[in-house]
């Protein structure tokens, strides 16, 4: 495999979209602190490091989509994956491949943004108010999500043979994810009590509401599943990754991993029927 | 005989529709065999099933003496290289690094012979060229380069010259020669042009159903292909006779009609029967190539 690793590598160092993707997560990572230190020069509103750090998080399920639907897909585009099974390489070992550069590519796109930030934040914005552990701990699970997005990518790639269907099925899979997640989150912020408030009638006259239980709570099984699907979707993580609002990094690590084996399997069983 | 690849009784199914049934053929070690066959025959079938491409649902083939059911026919695989269908080449690549990723998946130390090869399928001067660019002719080119890489024995050509420019046809003739002169690789070639594939091929098999119909060398074919005079006459016994007497070689077709190999005169041989009490009832040239051999053999018509 090592021999198909190396191969891909060459290949994705001269990847366009590699280099637009890692491009993007640079900007991110050198505009994002400037913005912030000068909103927090106007405003005099108190910014720090902590302040989207993350918030890479969210654009690397699209960049990844668009990288890997384009890189995978060229291998049945150009009809070069055959080169591979006919001088002996195994199905197997193809996939691992392809999927081993696709999460090089996520990562790579991360710790561009990453290094940039703390580049051109440290010195503008200060030390980080979170604990160095939190932070790295975040950080892991931000290469996890990357991970586990690339493996869903990966597996849509290799098990579709036409190269713009692949693309259009990995974008819109990603924005559904953000979309989906975005819902969640509004839905599990829904307080559970509206709680008293005053307010000016008609006549001039103050009035006081009492605290109601707001009906669009969602509570019992529901909230669980909500919770659930939240923590395990990658784009529930990723707004979570973003908002720097993690109450179990372990356990979405957990579910990361969980989504690399399981999409991987499925993918390696699919693979071998398929070209 | 020492064979390259040997298929027996190999069979595959799309659905209902039986691609190869029960399909044996023989490619022994330096030839170049041509694979003839209507559209739909079987033969892209055949070549993805012995390149790994797909399994067959029964039957087996052996490649280098290997069985496809061996672990070590991975190992074999390295021996051959192929062209499936299309070039299999990255289009947003220059030749030089389609040959590098080649070199890189073949595991191979260095990038020695690269240059060589590029040569050798004259796309030394393509520089920052990207193959999306090409033509088709320096396209497939590429794919036999890329196929060639790590200097296989055997090399699988579907349709080489598909779609090429006259110039193409005969670029890529020139090459196949070559390699198999000087390198002696042995080629499998499927093709529908049969008068490009006359002129390359030292074997034939004709696939028709899924089936080998015949297996022959190009000499077998030659002879039966071979000019010859078609006459008919009213004493078949008289016509032998006078054929031993003359020392020309003769085939019987039917009770009235022979052909026969020899550039005869036609009044000496009216005469010469003539004398044994035997008419000539017509007579007239017959020349059999490769296409007049598959039409008899295969019928006419395309299945696409």
């Amino acid at each position: 495999m090592s021999r198909l690793l190396r191969a891909n590598f060459f290949r994705m160092v001269k990847n366009r979209m590699f280099w637009i993707g890692t491009v993007c997560m640079a900007l991110i990572g050198t505009l994002l602190p400037f913005a912030h230190y000068q909103m927090m020069i106007k405003e005099d509103y108190p910014m720090y490091i902590d302040n989207g750090f993350f918030v890479g998080a969210v654009l690397i399920g699209i960049l990844l989509a668009v990288f890997c639907s384009l890189f995978l897909g060229t291998e049945y585009h150009d009809g070069t994956i055959r080169n591979k099974i006919i001088v002996g390489r195994t199905r197997s070992a193809i996939y691992l491949a392809n999927l081993i550069t696709c999460i090089a590519a996520g990562f790579f796109m991360c710790a561009a943004q990453f290094i940039l930030y703390l580049c051109a934040g440290l010195p503008l914005l200060g030390p980080f108010q979170m604990e160095p552990k939190t932070v790295l701990t975040l950080t892991l699970c931000v290469f996890l999500l990357a991970a586990s997005l690339a493996s869903i990518f990966t597996l849509v790639a290799m098990c579709c043979q036409n190269k713009a269907l692949t693309a259009v099925i990995c974008i819109l899979t990603a924005v559904f994810f953000l979309l989906f997640g975005a819902y969640l989150q509004t839905k599990l912020n829904e307080p559970e009590i509206y709680s008293q408030y005053q307010y000016v009638n008609d006549n001039g006259e103050i009035e006081t509401d009492e605290a109601a239980p707001n009906p669009h709570y969602i509570g019992g099984t529901k909230r669980k599943l909500y919770e659930f699907l939240f923590d395990f979707l990658p784009g529930g993580q990723a707004l979570q990754f973003s908002n720097s609002d993690v109450k179990n990094p372990n356990l979405l690590m957990l579910y990361s991993g969980i989504m690399v084996v399981g999409t991987t399997g499925a993918g390696l069983a699919a693979f071998r029927k398929k070209i | 005989m020492d064979y390259v690849l040997q298929t027996n009784a190999l069979c595959k199914k799309y659905k209902e529709f039986k691609a190869l049934n029960g399909l044996s053929m023989h490619v022994p070690r330096g030839a170049i065999y041509g694979f003839v066959g209507k559209n739909g025959a079987g033969k892209t079938t055949l070549i993805r099933l012995i390149c790994g491409l797909q399994e067959p649902e029964s039957g087996e083939y052996t490649l280098y003496g290997t069985k496809n059911t061996d672990k070590k026919i991975l190992n074999a695989r390295r021996r051959m290289g192929a062209v499936v269908e299309l070039p299999s080449i990255y289009l947003d690549m220059t030749a030089r690094d389609n040959l590098k990723q080649q070199y890189q998946i073949l595991g191979l130390p260095s990038y020695d012979g690269l240059e060589d090869l590029l040569k050798l399928v004259g796309l030394e001067n393509t520089g920052k060229k990207k193959a999306r660019n090409f033509s088709l002719g320096m396209r497939q080119r590429l794919g036999i380069a890329v196929a060639l890489a790590g200097d296989p024995d055997f090399l699988v050509l579907d349709e080489p010259v598909n779609g090429l420019d006259p110039q193409g046809i005969i670029e890529i003739r020139e090459l196949i020669l070559k390699l198999n002169r000087e390198q002696q690789i042995t080629f499998l070639i499927s093709s529908h042009i049969l008068d490009e594939l006359s002129k390359l091929a030292t074997h034939y098999g004709f696939i028709d159903q899924g089936r080998l119909v015949k297996e022959l060398t190009a000499k077998e074919l030659e002879g039966l292909c071979r000019k010859c005079v078609r006459v008919e006459v009213t004493n078949m016994p008289a016509l032998a006779r006078t054929m031993e007497k003359l020392t020309i070689e003769y085939k019987i077709i039917s009770r009235s009609t022979a052909d026969l190999f020899a550039k005869i005169r036609v009044s000496d041989l009216v005469t010469a029967l003539e004398k044994e009490d035997c008419e000539v009832i017509s007579m007239q040239e017959h020349d059999e190539s490769l296409e007049s051999y598959y039409m008899n053999l295969l019928g006419g018509g395309s299945r696409e």
